[in-house]
């Protein structure tokens, strides 16, 4: 197997900035699950939202503290606590083809809510903001009926041919109006409209600097894997956006990039191919995955998975001045509400944009809203723009899904050739 | 100067050797078994036995399939996609498109005139469309696997199995015996299945003529036959449709020894940053 080197050598002095980033999100979780445990102590209001198209700042300007189940899933997943909670949502005769989020969180209920990173809080009130997924629904509807608690529809329609229809915006608007009245029922508090500002102002302040990140992936070689780091990385512009915290937070994963760049360093020693990566990871073998590209020297310089939250390298950003109509806009503008051609078209634009090399597609089987159409989108890349594109399954969240030895014989086929053309045709067989 | 190339596949283990011109000098076939190094070490030796030859005779060993990693006398390591084309090439130079069917897996191979890897497309977590599912086929039927081809051919009125799956699929064969339905046109049934499931595999890589079929399938005369009818053109097989895979290992080995620039991963190398 691969050799264990140190770091860095003896002679050069260790980076100041090595894993600020890391460091400080694990302590921005470690709190927000601590004060998700005390929410009844202290008396929270509790909500409970997803991640793609959340209006967590309508909810932070009411003072609710936010669980995002699919954040739980993922945590879960990574901490190995996955496949235990999924087995038993299937005792209760959730099916094999049940989205493994789902049956995370039905285990975490069925076990009260004890979690591998704390006791979670029930909620007051369940928000379906179904952009881009109907699994959404039945796993609210099923909460709702497990926990007996309100849950407020806000349903988002899907971007179908690029534009967004003012009526679209009009329509989220009218139901968002809903959202609030219900907000100022559970929690007795009035709509502030200028704190709803002030938060998305912070809230766009983290989105610019998010930006500046994906953005260093440009350079060549890349100092950042944008997969691979970058669901790390996006935590803040899916957790904690609308606080200083987050913006603080960018701040230090910035200044290690900076570091990195200065240094010389980056995801892997030698950047030998650069793709862009499509779909989720395999959280419950997220190292095992990562280390079959590394050994080819891949590093993903784009990824559509860290735009699920929010497509903001594409221009989008919350408006302070016009609050309301800024959530509408923005629920609608995630990645899995787009159609099939406007996701392409996002691929493609990757590609040149971030000198790729080739395209890879990981499916999973848990989740159709990411998964439908990416045979369609492998067929396009390869025939339609002659671009090396491959596709690997496994799933997102049920461990029992990820067999390493069919994978790593496809990632490697697949290189293996990639590089072959590299070093048999004159234009080195780059794009 | 000779080199080999050793397939590890997950029913058979096949050994090639060739000589400096590329020509075979020696192969092997066996089951694989529980123990992958004693069987690639077995198939390696029997090769070595056929050509005469000893282990000090052989410059560069090159392992692939599914155990290349358990080649314990391998210099490097090539994925079998890459080898099946290799060897299919070595075969049938005209190859465009290879379609193999293994032991566990099916694959589907679009190659250039240079013999550069276009695309390739294989069956994901199950064994539907596999040497698996003609193997339960055929026990179904209390036939041996080299017999259920034959058979097949003397079908005049072949039936439509709806089941791809291969634990399923012994309970359509049985409710069809039980029905009294000959054993030809259940099989002819059977492996015309499979060939529409093989069929769909090579059209997600796009069918360029010629058609090469390679592995342990390709050796059944029904399956070439009931893939002959679902494409409408003849397909390359050869007498050697199973060695391909260790040919071509064998063809990358006298490259690599000739030091010719060669793909590989860049094992043993160290992750700088980052370690979540």
């Amino acid at each position: 197997m691969e050799a264990q080197t140190p770091m860095q050598s003896a002679a050069t002095p260790p980076m100041k900035s090595q894993d600020a980033g890391k460091n400080m999100q694990r302590q921005m979780m470690a709190q927000e699950y601590d004060a998700l445990a005390r929410a009844k102590q202290t008396k929270t209001p509790v909500a409970y939202l997803f991640i793609s198209g959340n209006i967590q700042e309508l909810f932070r300007s009411f003072g609710f503290l936010v669980v995002y189940p699919e954040i739980n899933a993922l945590q879960c997943g990574i901490k190995k606590a996955a496949g235990p909670l999924i087995l038993k949502a299937e005792d209760k005769g959730y099916s094999s083809d049940v989205c493994g989020y789902v049956k995370n969180d039905i285990g975490l209920v069925m076990q009260n809510n004890k979690s591998p990173m704390g006791d979670l809080p029930r909620p007051d009130l369940l928000v379906c903001n179904f952009s881009g997924c109907n699994t959404y629904i039945k796993w609210f509807e099923a909460l709702a009926e497990l926990y007996d608690v309100p849950l407020v529809m806000l349903d988002v329609p899907y971007v179908r041919d690029g534009v967004i229809p003012k009526q679209d915006i009009a329509y989220i608007v009218s139901q968002l109006h809903d959202v609030i009245a219900t907000c100022e029922k559970v929690t007795g508090r009035s709509f502030d409209k200028a704190e709803l500002s002030r938060v998305l102002a912070l809230s766009a302040k983290a989105e610019d600097k998010w930006c500046q990140v994906l953005e260093t992936a440009t350079r060549v070689p890349s100092p950042i894997d944008s997969f691979f780091e970058a669901v790390f990385f996006m935590a803040g512009i899916n957790i904690f956006r609308g606080t200083q915290a987050c913006v603080d937070y960018y701040d230090a994963v910035l200044a290690e990039i900076a570091e990195r760049v200065e240094r010389g360093v980056g995801p892997v020693e030698r950047e030998r191919f650069r793709v862009v990566m499509e779909g989720p990871p395999p959280w419950p073998h997220f190292r095992a995955f990562w280390e079959l590209f590394k050994r080819w020297g891949v590093v993903c310089t784009a990824a559509t998975y860290p735009k699920v939250g929010g497509l903001f390298d594409t221009g989008l950003r919350h408006d302070p001045s016009a609050p309301i109509e800024s959530l509408a806009n923005y629920a609608m503008n995630c990645y899995t509400n787009w159609s099939l051609d406007k996701r392409a078209e996002l691929m493609e634009g990757y590609l040149k944009h971030f000198k790729a090399d080739a395209l890879v597609i990981h499916s999973v089987k848990s989740c159709r809203s990411f998964s439908v159409g990416q045979g369609d989108f492998r067929d396009a890349f390869v025939r339609g723009k002659n671009i090396p594109t491959l596709l690997v399954e496994s799933d997102l969240a049920d461990p029992r899904y990820f067999q390493e030895a069919q994978l790593r014989n496809r990632i490697d086929a697949f290189f293996e050739a990639l590089e072959h053309r590299r070093l048999t045709t004159p234009a080195g067989g780059a794009l | 100067m000779h080199f080999a190339g050793v397939d590890v596949g997950s029913t058979t283990t096949k050994a090639a050797l060739l000589d400096q011109d590329r020509a075979l000098v020696g192969k092997s076939l066996l089951p694989t078994g529980a123990n992958v190094v004693r069987a690639a070490q077995q198939a390696f030796q029997l090769a070595l036995d056929e050509a005469g030859l000893e282990e000090h005779d052989i410059a560069y060993v090159v392992g692939t399939g599914y155990g290349r990693y358990k080649v314990p006398f391998g210099h490097a390591q090539v994925t079998e996609i890459s080898c099946h084309a290799r060897g299919a090439m070595r075969v049938f130079p005209g190859t465009r498109t290879i379609l193999d069917i293994g032991g566990q897996d099916t694959k589907a191979i679009r190659v250039s005139p240079s013999g550069e890897i276009l695309d390739f497309s294989m069956n994901d977590k199950c064994a539907a469309g596999t040497g698996r599912f003609l193997d339960a086929a055929a026990t179904v039927m209390g036939l041996t696997i080299e017999e259920i081809g034959p058979v097949s051919l003397t079908s005049s009125a072949p039936l439509r199995i709806t089941n791809v799956c291969t634990v399923f699929v012994e309970q359509e064969i049985m409710s069809h015996m039980s029905r009294g339905r000959k054993a030809q046109d259940i099989l002819r049934g059977v492996h015309s299945a499979i060939a529409g499931r093989s069929l769909a595999l090579m059209r997600r890589v796009g069918i360029d003529p010629e058609v090469t079929f390679t592995g342990g399938v390709s050796r059944n005369p029904g399956m070439v036959a009931a893939i002959e009818e679902r494409l409408g053109a003849k397909i390359n097989v050869s007498p050697l449709s199973q060695h391909l895979g260790a040919i071509g290992a064998a063809m990358f080995a006298v490259e690599r020894a000739q030091g010719s620039p060669a793909p590989r991963p860049l094992v043993g190398e160290l992750h700088v940053v980052g370690g979540h």
